[in-house]
């Protein structure tokens, strides 16, 4: 009698301590961190204490100078997304579908997507200075080719089955695309939408790093003038919650539209 | 040495009723069809003539040209020559044509009731639940297809195809991939519905049992023309019990391994497998 409750509290023990699992890691870097600050094993010049950080951060958020440069990098990297995301879908549902879109466009664009969008920065300064086309130019350059090649290969790889079973009900023309060519190509455009949206991040870091008088980039290229390196490393952290966000958004997008999918079913 | 069959009871009762339900059933007639597939010709002058809400089932050897028959018929594969008249020439209407394959395609992103509406409206949502009860699965309507056994998704297919109540219903080998119970049960759920809707049937199985248990008459194709064309006079529901049944199933059999030639022939294989041929 007196087991059940003890057996249940200890799955429950066991359900928390698999939750508590992913995040000891961090906490406990952080904790090894904190120590070697405070007992001067890592100096301050090189790396801030996290308490440091956080006051840093406090302020920062205070003053509410964080939240512009927070909205200002957002703004870039999603409307970069948008654009190039949005190009890249509707050339890859163009060529997947098209074999005349194919012949014609898809050397051209295999060619240009070996082509780093980061070493095009000297050009795309010299072309748009420090404007805000620059990084919107070096964003949507980034998400377009992964968003591009997932949705190409997605639609190629629609079961033929499917199409022909579709098309033996008498779908034809946009009928055939909505209900059977689409869904059919969405797990792998998913898959491209997940890597740009953490692409994304990268780019944007790093056009704003080199030219930008705003933003999360600028921001920590400012402090490094002035040696602030907690405000830098407040910056950096940034990234890293912001990249965790797309990629959250990148899953709730999946575990919503492949909701059908058997790897999205709950376990029966 | 020709196998004959007197044994009409089964079909002479059913001849009171069968006379206007054969309205929904069109007539198919095959000419002269020749299909090559990648450069190898598949079927060649293939004639037949199938009856207003005729069950006939198809088998053959792997690779005989069963399914590319089937697959012309429902214009998935484009003759070289011949033609294929589904219905009367006189032309009230495309009659509704529609084909199950081996595999369910359910599309995996449409919840059941869904997929059994694929092409149609709203209008329709009635008539599929009632199918779908039909087929016992009225309280799968809103699942995802992933989760349903074979057997069912075998059963929803044979739904979508059946909402549309199509005046003939071509089956591509549609319970090869199931097990011997669910098998048995599916056999007797498509005879039930052809005995009440009185389509036009045609099967292509590897299974001669299956055929003869299913069909009116069984056609044997081999080297691009009709094989063997036997009509099956057994009264419904067959049991294979049955002499007549045995004596026919040996028949059919016995043909379809004559056409193997003694290299390849493989005396162990022949034994075990059965009724599968």
């Amino acid at each position: 009698m007196t087991a059940s409750p003890a057996i249940s509290s200890r799955f429950q023990l066991r359900a928390f301590a698999l939750r508590a699992l992913p995040w000891m890691p961090p906490i406990l870097l952080l904790l090894f961190w904190q120590w070697a600050s405070s007992t001067g094993v890592l100096p301050g010049r090189f790396l801030p204490s996290p308490r440091a950080v956080l006051t840093s951060f406090i302020e920062l958020s205070a003053s509410g100078e964080l939240w512009t440069h927070v909205r200002v990098s957002t703004v870039r990297a999603f409307s970069g997304f948008a654009l190039g995301g949005g190009l890249g879908l509707i050339l890859g549902l163009l060529t997947g579908s098209f074999r005349w879109a194919e012949t014609l466009l898809d050397t051209t664009l295999q060619m240009i997507r070996n082509i780093p969008p980061l070493a095009l920065i000297p050009l795309v300064i010299l072309w748009f200075g420090i404007d805000e086309s620059a990084k919107l130019f070096l964003v949507s350059l980034g998400v377009f080719f992964p968003v591009y090649i997932n949705t190409y290969h997605g639609i190629q790889s629609v079961d033929r089955g499917l199409v022909e079973m579709g098309k033996s009900y008498g779908l034809s023309g946009w009928r055939l695309y909505r209900e059977i060519i689409l869904p059919g190509a969405l797990p792998s455009i998913l898959v491209g939408v997940r890597f740009a949206l953490g692409f994304m991040w990268v780019i944007l870091i790093v056009a704003e790093t080199i030219s930008a008088r705003s933003g999360i980039g600028y921001m920590t290229m400012n402090a490094r003038e002035f040696m602030q390196t907690d405000v830098m490393v407040v910056g950096i952290l940034l990234y890293a919650l912001l990249g965790k966000f797309a990629d959250l958004l990148a899953k709730g997008l999946e575990r919503y539209w492949l909701r059908w999918h058997p790897a999205y079913q709950p376990a029966r | 040495m020709p196998v004959t069959f007197s044994s009409r009871d089964g079909m002479a009762s059913q001849e009171s009723t069968t006379e206007e339900l054969h309205a929904r059933g069109v007539a198919v007639t095959i000419k002269d069809l020749s299909i090559a597939l990648g450069g190898r010709t598949v079927l060649q002058n293939f004639n037949v003539q199938i009856s207003r809400g005729e069950f006939v089932a198809i088998v053959g050897r792997s690779g005989c040209g069963k399914s590319t028959l089937l697959r012309s018929i429902v214009g998935l594969e484009k003759p070289q020559t011949g033609t294929i008249a589904i219905g009367s020439t006189a032309g009230a209407g495309k009659p509704d044509v529609r084909i199950m394959f081996q595999d369910s395609r359910l599309l995996p992103w449409k919840r059941i009731l869904p997929n059994v509406m694929l092409g149609l409206d709203r209008s329709f949502l009635a008539r599929a639940r009632q199918v779908l009860a039909q087929m016992d699965l009225a309280d799968r309507a809103h699942d995802w297809p992933a989760i349903l056994s074979g057997g069912q998704r075998q059963r929803v297919a044979l739904a979508r195809a059946l909402v549309h109540d199509p005046s003939l219903l071509l089956l591509d080998e549609p319970l090869g991939s199931l097990d011997a119970l669910t098998r048995i049960e599916m056999q007797q759920l498509i005879e039930e519905i052809w005995r009440s809707r009185r389509f036009t049937a045609v099967l292509v199985t590897h299974d001669v049992a299956e055929a003869i248990t299913l069909a009116d008459r069984v056609i044997l194709i081999e080297n691009g023309g009709v094989g063997l064309d036997e009509t099956v006079y057994l009264p419904r529901p067959r049991t294979r019990g049955n002499s007549h049944f045995a004596a026919l199933e040996e028949h059919i059999l016995g043909r379809l391994l004559q056409r193997r030639s003694p290299a390849e022939a493989n005396p162990d294989l022949a034994a075990t497998s059965g009724f599968d041929v």
